[in-house]
């Protein structure tokens, strides 16, 4: 069964359609990545399904269950996590309290929740810098505390959005070793990223969107060699010939 | 750290594991030793206020001492919702009003000891606080400050305007003035200031262990989380306005029992003594000055600030009155500028300073 489903999902924005009759499944312990040039509207696709606001039309389905307009938390609950593109750590706390808050989406007492923290920090070999105060850390850092906080609250599903912006190439190299260590521990993944080296290596299929549309489907393979997916990016002179 | 020396000598093989572990258990060594200290000098910061009244019996020492507890008790009472959630509460007046005529309306009209009058009040100015909480706490920066210094404002000038609210005696503008006939434990009226001392100490002990309490449990790390990044708590699973209404209502109901305290130590109460945007104003003022969402915060800027008040009053009381207001926007500005997380912050670091020199010494010590 499909961990993750999205059926004609349409988010308008007062005139403006950002996503149009968008649909998309995920299987369990895929990662899917999610390309388009900017604007296309990968983050409001991205945001319908966390719950930041609900669809205008169709369905967005989890687990078999539709959750449409669910609030984040309740989301999280179930087992969705997300990061944010522009990191969002919770600047004057450690390293530790960070994911800590994560941890007890799971649990209430305290002592449980910082040990699953320094489990996830431990995992993710960023246990050495758990006293450091998050608004210290290096871009790199921050967004691997993004990742490690949403990992502490035991996703079936994270989203990722565009966790590699702004890193250095042997950056990119290790948070592509991260995020696939991660789907060997059972996590579905969704990607969004710019970053084409990366999400070609990294994503089992790939959906591209352009003006809200799908336009293209399948495999990276078959995704960089799509007429329409060139068209896109390069304009409409640069057809494959 | 002597570590790595001594390990040196250690089998080649495992160099990290046996530094580590030697690492380990002399930091934890070195943590066991630091809790001890702080452990005693809190030990001996307690014995010293629990003894102050028997070796101060100026009656004008103990008042100030009194009134500097009470504001730090007020304070950290706001501080759960205006330190933690990181929402700006300028109204919590109403609420510390709300507690003093509830519990002396009751006791006047009814008979009823403003011991048990002290948690109807509370109970209200929860209520209170949920109905200028439920709408305004979704919002952010001034705008929840700007509703509640209006909702105080509001109640303040309802109470000045009107004899009665219903079957209750609250006689506007002039107040009520308790007669204290029944001096005892039974009534909450002493004519000595020591047991106002002993129940202020009490009240401020409990907010500091429930703030301490609250800091360390689930919701005290969801109000930092929602008060620092509400989007990003969200995600984490956190519902954030319901966090901040549930501190909101610990605040109202903490801050509303300090209020029953203020009546029955003054035995007369207005509005003006209540329900003012002054009082609401030095509760904030302390906060940012000690450093809000701070457990020391609350102590530190009322232990600072509470003198200047009262020695401005005795001063400056004809010429100047307000001085006090004054100078504590000077200082606040001053603290905003050199330390924006308040005075707590330089003072924590000395203090910790101060504990390591302290642990080393013993380490030390204890190595000889």
């Amino acid at each position: 069964m499909n961990l993750l489903e999205l059926n004609d999902v349409t988010k308008q924005f007062g005139g403006l359609t950002a996503v149009d009759k968008l649909s998309l499944s995920m299987e369990k312990g895929e990662i899917l990545g999610v390309i388009g040039p900017n604007g296309a509207g990968k983050s409001t696709a991205f945001n319908c399904i966390a719950g930041v606001f609900p669809p205008t039309k169709g369905e967005v389905i989890f687990d078999g269950q539709v959750i449409n307009g669910q609030k984040p938390w309740d989301l999280c609950k179930k087992g969705i996590a997300r990061t944010f593109q522009i990191v969002k750590p919770f600047a004057s706390k450690s390293v530790l309290y960070n994911v800590t808050v994560g941890a007890f989406a799971t649990t209430s007492s305290r002592g449980e929740a910082e040990a699953k923290a320094i489990d996830v920090l431990k995992l993710l070999n960023f246990d050495d810098k758990k006293d450091a105060k998050s608004s210290d850390l290096t871009i790199a850092d921050r967004k691997r505390l993004e990742i490690a906080r949403a990992l502490a609250t035991e996703p079936r599903l994270l989203l990722l959005d565009e966790v590699m912006a702004g890193l250095r190439p042997a950056e990119v190299d290790e948070m592509v070793e991260i995020i696939r260590f991660l789907r060997e521990q059972g996590i579905t993944i969704l990607v969004i990223e710019h970053i084409m080296r990366a999400i070609m290596a990294l994503s089992d299929r790939i959906v591209v969107i352009h003006f809200g549309k799908k336009i293209a489907e399948g495999t990276p393979e078959q995704v960089a060699s799509d007429e329409n997916v060139i068209k896109a990016y390069l304009g409409d002179e640069y057809g494959v010939s | 750290m002597t570590g790595k020396s001594m390990t040196g000598a250690g089998d080649n093989n495992t160099p990290y594991e046996t530094e580590d572990a030697f690492l380990d258990r002399s930091a934890l060594a070195r943590q066991v030793v630091k809790d001890t200290i702080n452990k005693v000098l809190l030990g001996a910061v307690l014995i010293l206020v629990l003894a102050l009244p028997a070796v101060i019996s100026s009656p004008t020492w103990l008042h100030i001492i009194v009134l500097i507890f009470f504001y730090a008790y007020l304070t950290t009472s706001w501080n759960m919702v205006g330190g933690f959630a990181g929402v700006l509460p300028l109204g919590h007046a109403v609420f510390l009003g709300i507690g003093a005529y509830t519990s002396t309306v009751l006791s006047l009209q009814y008979g009823i000891s403003p011991w048990f009058g002290m948690f109807v009040g509370g109970i209200l100015a929860v209520v209170a606080g949920m109905v200028i909480g439920l709408p305004t706490l979704k919002m952010r920066g001034a705008y929840f400050a700007l509703a509640t210094i209006a909702f105080a404002e509001g109640v303040r000038v309802m109470v000045e305007n009107i004899e009665y609210l219903g079957p209750f005696k609250l006689n506007g503008p002039r107040g009520l003035q308790i007669p204290p006939l029944n001096i005892g434990w039974a009534d909450f009226m002493f004519s000595s200031k020591v047991p106002y001392y002993y129940i202020i100490l009490g009240l401020l002990l409990i907010i500091l262990f429930l703030t301490w309490t609250v800091s360390r449990s689930k919701l005290g790390y969801y109000l930092t989380a929602g008060g620092e990044e509400p989007e990003a708590a969200q995600a984490l699973g956190v519902n954030v306005s319901r966090a901040k209404v549930i501190a909101m209502a610990l605040s109202c109901f903490f801050t509303a029992l300090a209020g029953t305290f203020y009546a029955q130590f003054s035995l007369f109460i207005h509005p003006k003594s209540t329900i003012s945007l002054d009082i609401s104003f030095e509760i904030a003022f302390i906060a940012l000055i000690g450093g809000r969402g701070s457990i020391a915060g609350p102590i530190l800027g009322a232990l600072l600030l509470r003198p200047v008040s009262d020695l401005s009053r005795i001063y400056f009381g004809d010429i100047l009155p307000g001085m006090h207001l004054v100078i504590y926007g000077v200082v606040l500005i001053l603290v905003m500028i050199y330390q924006p997380r308040g005075l707590q912050e330089p003072l924590t670091r000395i203090y910790d300073r101060v504990v390591n020199r302290m642990a080393d010494g013993f380490i030390k010590g204890g190595d000889k």
